[in-house]
């Protein structure tokens, strides 16, 4: 039987997504519901940060936005919305994103760690 | 350091609630079987996103090719800028870490009653829901004398791999001096900026090597995505050598001689030394086929799961959908997957949906360092996808924001890619 290894935080981390978001139904009975619906609603909206965000700490010429603390994203999404921190990529994303959103995607992401070495 | 088989990982989301899941047990035993056909971009982010769901979903991608060379950047190749190599991915990753299962065959049909997807080699695999990602077919015969075997000689280079390789080929054995006639699509087609990119990567090329050749666009339409940018590009970094005539000039393509490598307007003829023919799109043929396209040539869906609205059980995304104002690009494409990954998941295991998100980004280059972007957010809606906000960049922006543009699409390729091969 073959083993694999998932010790890389990439693999975990996208698997996390699914896993959380499959499990929620599962996971409501003995879990605390918002909790869970948030963990999982965090993990699709980080999917589409996905598209130009490595979620693995990796950041060449795009930064990194896993493992920031809560407040910290939170205040960059919301300078990114108001154009007081230019970008005009993220200005049209933290707009389409509601401040509930950006307050679940930064739990979310805050518990993101970066990648340790791949095998 | 944690070492986990696939099981064991499936075990640990589930663990914590053993007496919950007896309710589930009857499905959760027999896993849903998705079939996902077609591994370009969007074909390739859906197989990926089901797949990392664990043991309850098991995940087959149907895909003739080993390795798939990216359609987006390729303009860079053809200037020099990068190697083909560095466009192209395979499917070991899906495969290895995430468990998809990968067959590298060609489907030929789709039996939506029996729910079963027929094989070239034999295999019939039943399925619980299909995702079809069949990317474009090119509408042949909509220019008199052009076919399969005229892209030949003369390359559309619209889907990556040998076709780029030849008109890059062709490129380099033109003599300085010659002409580059660049035949662009009506509308709706894959990349919308795509054509225009590929003029301004073709004139940076020339202007280093070939400096007195001529770049001639022959365009079906009258305007054409980020006009007055390109426009603005062409004039800064190569003036007079890119001419573009609009269909209202032309009357459009007509008639193409491959052999005299004459293109022929309603009114003049023009003679290439290296022509690229980018014919009218329309949904790849496995589409027309299953009978998931209308008359437009392109399939409708539901914005908020990319389930066919012709064929229930299947879900189409990528250019081939019909996804309202959404454009047709690779991050599009992404970006449905996703949604349509979501949303079969809610389907097949009961999860909870949310709002689906969909988006566009575009990085566009006029030159070495030289970048544009545009920005799209979308609003799904029952009967249509709308654009929510957009930001498209803009003539007279300073040198440095373009050269930020040029870093950060470099970033993004390695990231996007990532995303969905790695």
């Amino acid at each position: 039987m073959t083993t694999r290894c998932f010790r890389d935080e990439s693999a975990s981390n996208i698997r996390q997504i699914i896993v959380l978001s499959i499990s929620a139904s599962l996971v409501i009975f003995v879990a605390n519901r918002s909790a869970v619906a948030d963990n999982d609603r965090g993990a699709q909206l980080a999917a589409t940060c996905a598209s130009c965000h490595r979620l693995d700490g990796r950041d060449k010429g795009i930064p990194s936005i896993i493992g920031l603390d809560e407040e910290t994203f939170i205040r960059a999404m919301q300078a990114f919305k108001s154009g007081e921190r230019p970008s005009q990529i993220m200005r049209v994303m933290s707009r389409s994103l509601s401040n509930e959103e950006i307050a679940t995607l930064a739990h979310y992401l805050s518990t993101l760690r970066m990648e340790t070495k791949r095998p | 350091m944690k070492c986990w088989t696939r099981r064991k990982f499936g075990c640990f989301a589930g663990a914590t609630c053993l007496a919950a899941l007896v309710p589930r047990v009857a499905r959760s035993q027999v896993a849903a079987r998705v079939v996902v056909i077609g591994g370009g971009v969007g074909g390739a982010t859906v197989a990926k996103y089901l797949a990392a769901s664990a043991t309850m979903i098991e995940v087959t991608l149907i895909e003739p090719k080993l390795r798939y060379t990216t359609c987006f950047f390729s303009n860079l190749y053809l200037a020099g800028l990068r190697s083909l190599e560095s466009l192209t991915h395979g499917y070991e990753t899906l495969a290895q870490r995430y468990g998809v299962n990968v067959v590298h065959d060609s489907v030929t049909a789709i039996d939506p009653v029996g729910k079963t997807v027929a094989l070239e080699g034999g295999a019939k695999l039943p399925y619980d829901r299909v995702v079809l990602a069949p990317g474009i077919a090119f509408k042949y015969g909509t220019i008199e004398g052009y076919d399969e075997t005229a892209t030949q000689a003369m390359p559309h280079a619209w889907t990556a791999g040998p076709q780029t390789k030849l008109l890059r080929q062709q490129l380099e054995s033109m003599e300085d001096g010659g002409v580059f006639v660049l035949v662009a699509p009506p509308d709706p087609f894959r990349c919308p900026p795509g054509p225009y990119e590929r003029a301004s990567l073709i004139a940076y090329y020339f202007k280093q090597y070939k400096p007195r050749a001529k770049i001639l666009i022959l365009d079906a339409k009258d305007s054409f995505f980020e006009q007055d940018v390109f426009q603005d590009g062409w004039n800064r970094h190569y003036p007079g050598m890119i001419e573009w005539l609009p269909g209202q000039f032309t009357g459009g393509i007509q008639a193409i001689d491959v052999k005299g490598r004459l293109l022929k307007t309603a009114g003049d003829t023009f003679k290439a030394d290296v022509a690229n023919v980018i014919p009218a799109q329309e949904a790849g043929q496995l589409a027309q086929e299953a009978g998931l396209a209308d008359q437009s040539g392109w399939c409708p869906i539901d914005p908020m799961t990319f389930e066919s609205k012709l064929q229930p059980g299947i879900h189409v995304i990528g250019d081939a959908a019909k996804a309202g104002n959404m454009a047709k690009s690779a991050f599009a494409s992404n970006s449905q997957a996703k949604v349509c990954a979501f949303a079969i998941l809610a389907a097949l295991t009961g999860s909870e949906r949310f709002a689906p998100h969909l988006f566009n980004t575009c990085f566009t280059f006029l030159a070495s360092d030289d970048a544009v972007t545009s920005v799209i957010s979308y609003r799904a809606e029952p009967e249509t996808i709308r654009i929510n906000d957009i930001f498209i960049s803009k003539v007279g922006e300073n040198a440095e924001t373009r050269r930020k543009a040029v870093r950060e699409a470099d970033g993004w390729y390695a990231a996007f890619t990532h995303d969905v091969f790695g």
